[in-house]
């Protein structure tokens, strides 16, 4: 008998699971909040707008807007540092393309583990690749929040009520609570 | 390279062999590799430590290097990895070393590093080769090159295609998101048609020796046809390509990066007028474009996306230089009807050829 080689074999011997998840702040006053776009048409404005009702529910200490510019890489070193040294918590998104969606779950994977709280928005039309980037990271229960989809063509009006329906959700998230249901 | 002789046999002790094998347990084994998800929706070859032995035996790589990689889901494929896609997609043994020389032309592609393979856009690698592997592997570079019919230019691209999926673990409706896909995504691999071209070939304009065996890769979005049998002069066919490769459908920002598979005789019709290769692409590429107002017209004007604001009859190039990397043309297809193809590109490509070795 002749065995058939398995071309799979390599990469199933991959991640195993890790914890994933940032010992949580218990508010987000005085902290710092990343807010960090990857360059999707309209990512940085509503991240933005997330940033402006974070602002005005909380008492933050001060919004950092970083960009990602090679959306669909692991993050840079440089940016890494700029971040833990930068901020508290981070906003990562919005995963838009088959891509950066799962970029954007590796990136928020990443960062918890070095101990940074995120909250990563993924839209919905990329969930399969978000939740299969998830599990490769050894993650697979990963909670990243999820947005309708498209964005890219947004009104400014559009933006705003998009930052206003997922505030909720982010600041849950980047407590550690139970993130409520979203309105799309 | 005398593996061929090896690797398969002789017509005659193939028809003499063919009676003691068993035809439904080759479609069992094949229904196999689908159950496990290993092959791309089409029938493929199950590979064994034998059939890669013998691929192997054909490059003096270490079976052991990478070859590829994928930064963001961490993942690598060797030389071994390789081959054994290859086996899987139906190539020869003797086909290996232009598998992997794909896979060094890709490993320096950012769009193919850079989430390609994810992409909404679902882009296939376009593999151009030169040189006398062409010939030595039957590869086609005239009459119907881009396929179907070639088992060289069929097998080598869709191995690269198996191994995206096996290797990487890139599959359609998981990490892979094409919206609609290209049609014929891992089967877009033909030779140049250096006998009928009037110019030198693309890999001496990469910078390799005349005849050297090369390849080139770079991730396409999809290509439109240049029908043009009637021209009475060379600017009309140049005005056709011009008119084709300004469309607004592909352009996802300011530029849209595109190449151009062009007929031997509008290639013949062009140096005929005088021009060289980087004349047409100098003509092409400095008259192809919209004025704002056409792309706002179309929901793509620039205003709005970015610092700069622009008048409406402001001229935006649909190609933003005319080097060779930004707007390559090879000469390709038979001399039977002077059609050529546009093709669009993902990204930017590199502008390099890498030696089959």
């Amino acid at each position: 008998m002749v065995a058939i080689i398995d071309p799979t074999a390599r990469h199933q011997v991959g991640a195993s699971a890790a914890a994933a998840e940032a010992p949580r702040p218990t508010s987000l006053d005085g902290l710092r909040i990343g807010l960090l776009e990857n360059t999707k048409r309209n990512a940085d404005r509503i991240l933005a707008a997330i940033g402006e009702e974070l602002a005005a529910r909380n008492d933050v200490g001060s919004l950092v807007h970083l960009t990602k510019s090679v959306f669909a890489m692991p993050l840079p070193v440089d940016l890494v540092e700029e971040l833990i040294n930068e901020c508290d918590v981070v906003v990562v998104g919005v995963g838009d393309c088959g891509s950066c969606s799962a970029s954007a779950v590796a990136d928020g994977i990443a960062l918890e583990r070095m101990g940074i709280p995120t909250a990563v928005i993924c839209t919905e039309s990329f969930v399969a690749p978000s939740e299969a980037m998830a599990g490769l990271k050894g993650a697979p229960d990963f909670p990243f929040l999820r947005t309708a989809h498209p964005i890219s063509n947004l009104s400014d009006a559009g933006i705003d009520e998009r930052g206003r329906s997922l505030v909720a959700a982010v600041e849950a998230r980047l407590l550690g609570d139970r993130v409520p249901a979203l309105a799309s | 390279m005398t593996g061929s002789v090896e690797a398969h046999e002789t017509d005659e002790r193939m028809d003499q062999r063919i009676e003691t094998l068993d035809p439904d347990a080759a479609r069992a084994v094949i229904e196999h590799l689908h159950a496990k998800g290993w092959t791309d929706g089409l029938p493929a070859v199950a590979a064994t430590e034998e059939s890669v032995e013998l691929f192997l035996a054909e490059s003096d790589r270490d079976p052991d290097d990478i070859v590829g990689r994928h930064p963001q889901l961490e993942r690598e494929v060797t030389v071994r990895d390789v081959a054994v896609n290859a086996v899987m997609a139906g190539c020869l043994p003797e086909h290996l070393p232009l598998v992997l020389a794909a896979w060094d032309a890709l490993s320096s592609e950012r769009a193919a590093l850079g989430g390609g393979w994810q992409s909404t856009s679902g882009p296939g690698p376009l593999l151009i080769v030169n040189g006398a592997i062409r010939e030595r592997l039957g590869l086609a570079s005239a009459g119907g090159a881009l396929g179907p019919g070639f088992r060289v230019n069929s097998s080598v691209p869709r191995a690269l295609g198996l191994t995206v999926r096996n290797g990487f673990g890139v599959r359609p409706g998981e990490l892979e998101q094409a919206t609609i896909g290209v049609p014929g995504r891992w089967n877009l691999c033909l030779g140049e048609n250096e006998e009928e071209s009037p110019w030198e070939p693309l890999s001496v304009e990469l910078g390799h020796a005349p005849g050297d065996d090369v390849v080139s890769a770079t991730l396409v979005r999809g290509f439109e046809l240049v029908d043009n049998r009637s021209f009475s002069s060379a600017e009309d066919v140049l005005g056709d390509l011009v008119d084709t490769v300004q469309r607004s459908g592909a352009l996802i920002g300011p530029h849209s990066p595109t190449g151009l598979l062009l007929n031997p005789e509008h290639a013949r019709l062009f140096a005929s007028a005088g021009m060289s290769k980087q004349d047409v692409r100098e003509w092409i590429t400095s008259r192809a474009g919209r004025t704002e107002r056409d792309l706002a017209a179309v929901g793509k004007g620039l205003n709005g996306r970015g610092d700069r604001e622009f008048e409406p009859d402001h001229f935006h190039r649909t190609i933003a230089g005319s080097s060779v990397a930004q707007f390559p043309i090879v000469v390709a297809g038979s001399s039977n009807a002077a059609m050529s193809l546009v093709f669009r590109v993902l990204g930017a490509w590199s502008g390099r050829g890498f030696p089959v070795r």
